[in-house]
């Protein structure tokens, strides 16, 4: 018997007054899975995972994280899953390594696992040298990867990553993608929303196109590509959300009229 | 067509206050908040209006000419200092660490155009200041001495003039600090300056009060200083309101020359190193390596605790009401030596008074305990915490402070009022109990309206935020002060007054009970349907 989806969405909506954000959706992310989230901007991907995560409440329909309704077991659920938002706010005035301790501590770790596991992350994601330093003063790529620290620190089974390569060095992001497969090879599920399909192509077991709040496909790469009758994620992506034609982009940006 | 300097300048300055405008209406969706806050603000100006009317006919009719002659000087000096507060802060706020200085600075817009504009940002928003506390002042006081219809036009002309010398100067003072201070120390410490300076210059002007004394009619205040356009304000109302009208033009004149000639020599100082001062203030260097203060385990809600006291004791700019706070019973010390023949000092004033301080310093720490997680909230949305727990750390982190500082106060007062030990420690437990209330209303009030989307910490209590939880806190204060006022005429002489201290204090302690239970319910449903979005 299968083992239990990890993450469940079942026809889950948002409204945001007379705008609605996510239109009914379902899906579901079993153990071992790596799930993309694809989508235009405002399509809707960040919404559902800010309601996966506890950050917004649902209007209506079912979110599941580990078997726990978000919303009525919010603080079991939460316990399970780590988060990297796609803007990585952090506490200015904190070290990454205070930092580190303070998340720590929300997750109740234990004082010898938590100093031994930030160790390792701080050197894994090299900001040992900086870990005495104010987050105030941090590059944007350092605070992801600090997040990055904090969403691993407690060793969940599940994460959400929200755009998780933006701002990240190539050396950082190839990490990350390594790291993300340990977790799924371990039986942990990770549901990530990109804007680069490569990473797409190249890490996703199965991929979601959201456009409009719905979801327009979902699948394998391999199976969406045949579905569609298309080459690359990217034809797929651009045939279901609406690319611009050659012909309109040379309009617009046409050679400027002589005086 | 390109437009020129000065139209493109204009142009600027127009959207700019526009979008404030748009900007402040939409931070507050809440209708009955504006209204209550209307309401609030009308009662301010008539208070103010109706005070100076009344103050001012009860000194002409004693004959006062002293103090009549002083007292407009002193007015504006109170609100020099006041707004001192304000415009250091807006000056930073405006011109460095405003969000939309990235994408003007990109624009094709003249560095110079940009000072000019934000310039004439800050004074417009200075001006709603003046007109709330001091236009009602000024006609107030010319209504209460008949002064001619001419009087009311020069002293809004000069009132018109004031903020723009202040906020020049200011300005200059921000730039010319930015280029000797590293940016990221000068930005905390200029609102640390903007709270000391007036506060020193409080203590040491305010002694010169407490040497005053003599009949009414020979009664004058001390002189203010000369150099400051508070005075050269005073001046020009005194005359207006005399009716020498010769006196009130040359001072209107003056005050009019320095605004043209502040105003430009500032705005030409801050222009020519503007560019350079912003890249300066926004470019990151790795701070130096501090040890790390993290204790090895703590509970969840001893955490944010940890985390919210460690964010304020690295940040000056959040010291700000707390100096204030303390400078404050140094007005209260100097001022009992005036106070005290009109008003006899007994424990139960002293007790009020305090009680106003803890309303005061609590005042920030409450009302901005959930929003300074800024845009970081997500943190602490996401994490396995109950909304319970995240309301108890923001109390606990909050109340720390202010039980600290209100505490330090009360034993300041103590001493200087020579109380008993257990004068003093009725002091101390009145000023936690208010601080108590403020806090628990701040954090409640907070809970219902978060402030998330702010540039900086000192910019969350703009406006509606800032009325609401202070008349809640002074309603508080009134409501045990009256008790306190009730039980001295009551149990009058009664274990030498103590019992009528002692009921006193347990009618707060219980007031103070009951708006516990009441605020932190609903505080914890709030964070509960709190969403991030």
């Amino acid at each position: 018997m299968p083992a239990p989806p990890l993450v469940v969405v079942d026809r889950l909506t948002k409204r945001f007054g007379d705008t609605t954000a996510v239109d009914g959706i379902s899906f579901a992310v079993a153990p071992g899975e790596i799930f993309g989230f694809l989508g235009p901007n405002g399509a809707g991907k960040t919404t559902t995972i800010k309601i996966l995560t506890g950050l917004l409440r649902p209007t209506s329909g079912r979110a599941a994280v580990g078997g726990y309704d978000i919303t009525s077991h919010a603080v079991e659920a939460k316990r399970l899953f780590g988060y990297v938002p796609d803007e990585p706010a952090l506490y200015p005035k904190l070290t990454a390594n205070e930092f580190l301790n303070f998340v720590g501590d929300i997750y109740e770790m234990d004082k010898d696992r938590k100093q031994a596991r930030i160790r390792e992350l701080l050197a894994l994601f090299e900001l040992s040298a900086d870990a005495g330093a104010l987050l105030e003063s941090y590059s944007h790529g350092m605070r992801q990867k600090v997040a990055l620290c904090a969403a691993l620190l407690h060793e969940p089974k599940i994460y959400f990553l929200d755009e998780p390569t933006v701002g990240l060095d190539p050396k950082s992001a190839r990490l990350l993608k390594d790291i993300v497969r340990a977790v799924t090879r371990a039986g942990g599920a990770v549901m990530m929303s990109t804007h680069i399909m490569e990473i797409a192509e190249s890490l996703c077991d199965r991929v979601a196109i959201i456009d409009h709040g719905q979801i327009a496909a979902i699948g394998s790469v391999p199976e969406l590509r045949e579905l569609r009758g298309r080459d690359t994620l990217e034809e797929v992506f651009l045939h279901l959300t609406g690319g611009f034609e050659d012909r309109q982009i040379a309009e617009i940006f046409r050679e400027p009229a002589r005086a | 067509m390109r437009r020129g300097a000065l139209a493109q300048t204009l142009a600027l300055t127009a959207d700019l206050i526009r979008f404030r405008i748009l900007a402040s209406r939409r931070d507050w969706t809440s209708h009955t908040l504006y209204v209550v806050a209307g309401i609030a603000s009308a009662i301010l100006v008539i208070g103010i209006f109706g005070g100076t009317y009344l103050g001012v006919r009860a000194l002409q009719l004693a004959n006062a000419t002293g103090l009549l002659g002083s007292i407009a000087e002193w007015a504006f000096l109170v609100y020099l200092f006041t707004d001192l507060f304000i415009a250091f802060g807006q000056a930073l706020n405006d011109m460095y660490l405003s969000s939309d200085m990235p994408i003007l600075l990109a624009m094709p817009i003249r560095a110079g155009g940009l000072v000019v504009a934000k310039f004439i940002l800050g004074v417009v928003q200075n001006q709603v200041y003046v007109a709330v506390f001091l236009l009602p002042f000024v006609l107030g006081y010319l209504l209460a001495l008949g002064a001619p219809w001419w009087a009311y036009l020069v002293s809004i002309a000069g009132l018109a003039c004031f903020p723009a010398i202040l906020y020049a100067v200011l300005a200059t003072i921000t730039i010319l600090t930015l280029r000797v201070i590293p940016p990221r120390v000068a930005k905390e410490v200029l609102w640390v300056i903007g709270a000391a300076v007036p506060t020193a210059f409080w203590l040491f002007n305010f002694a010169a009060f407490a040497h005053i004394n003599g009949d009414i009619n020979s009664l004058h205040l001390p002189t203010a200083p000369a150099w400051l356009p508070s005075t050269w304000m005073g001046h020009l109302l005194t005359a207006a309101g005399a009716g020498d009208s010769s006196t009130a033009f040359d001072w209107l004149g003056f005050i009019a020359l320095i605004t043209l000639v502040a105003c430009p020599i500032g705005l030409a100082i801050v222009s020519s190193g503007f560019v350079e001062g912003w890249s300066r203030s926004t470019t990151g260097r790795r701070g130096a390596t501090m040890a790390s203060g993290a204790p090895a385990k703590l509970s969840p809600v001893a955490a944010i605790v940890w985390k919210d006291v460690s964010s304020v004791l690295r940040s000056p700019q959040l010291w700000f009401n707390h100096i204030a706070s303390l400078g404050f019973i140094g007005y209260l010390l100097v001022g009992h030596q005036v106070q005290s023949p009109i008003l006899p000092l007994t424990i139960q004033l002293a007790m009020v008074q305090i009680g106003f301080v803890a309303v005061l310093d609590s005042l920030n720490p409450g009302m901005t305990a959930l929003s300074l997680e800024h845009r970081s909230i997500w943190l602490l949305r996401n994490a396995p915490l109950t909304a319970r727990q995240i309301f108890t750390a923001k109390i606990v982190g909050a109340y720390v402070q202010t039980a600290l500082i209100t505490t330090v106060a009360a034993i300041l007062l103590g001493e200087g009022y020579r109380f008993s030990i257990y004068g003093t420690i009725v002091l101390v437990a009145f000023a936690l109990l208010m601080s108590a209330a403020a806090i628990c209303f701040g954090v409640a009030f907070d809970a219902r309206f978060p402030s998330f989307d702010w540039e900086n910490p000192n910019a969350i209590n703009r406006g509606v935020r800032m009325i609401m939880p202070f008349l809640n806190g002074l309603f508080i204060l009134t409501l045990c002060g009256m008790f306190l006022a009730l039980t001295r005429v009551v149990f009058r002489g009664a274990w030498e007054g103590w019992l009528a201290v002692l009921v006193g204090l347990l009618w707060s302690a219980l007031v103070v009970a009951w708006l516990f239970i009441r605020t932190s319910q609903e505080a914890v449903r709030n964070v509960e349907a709190l969403e991030v979005g």
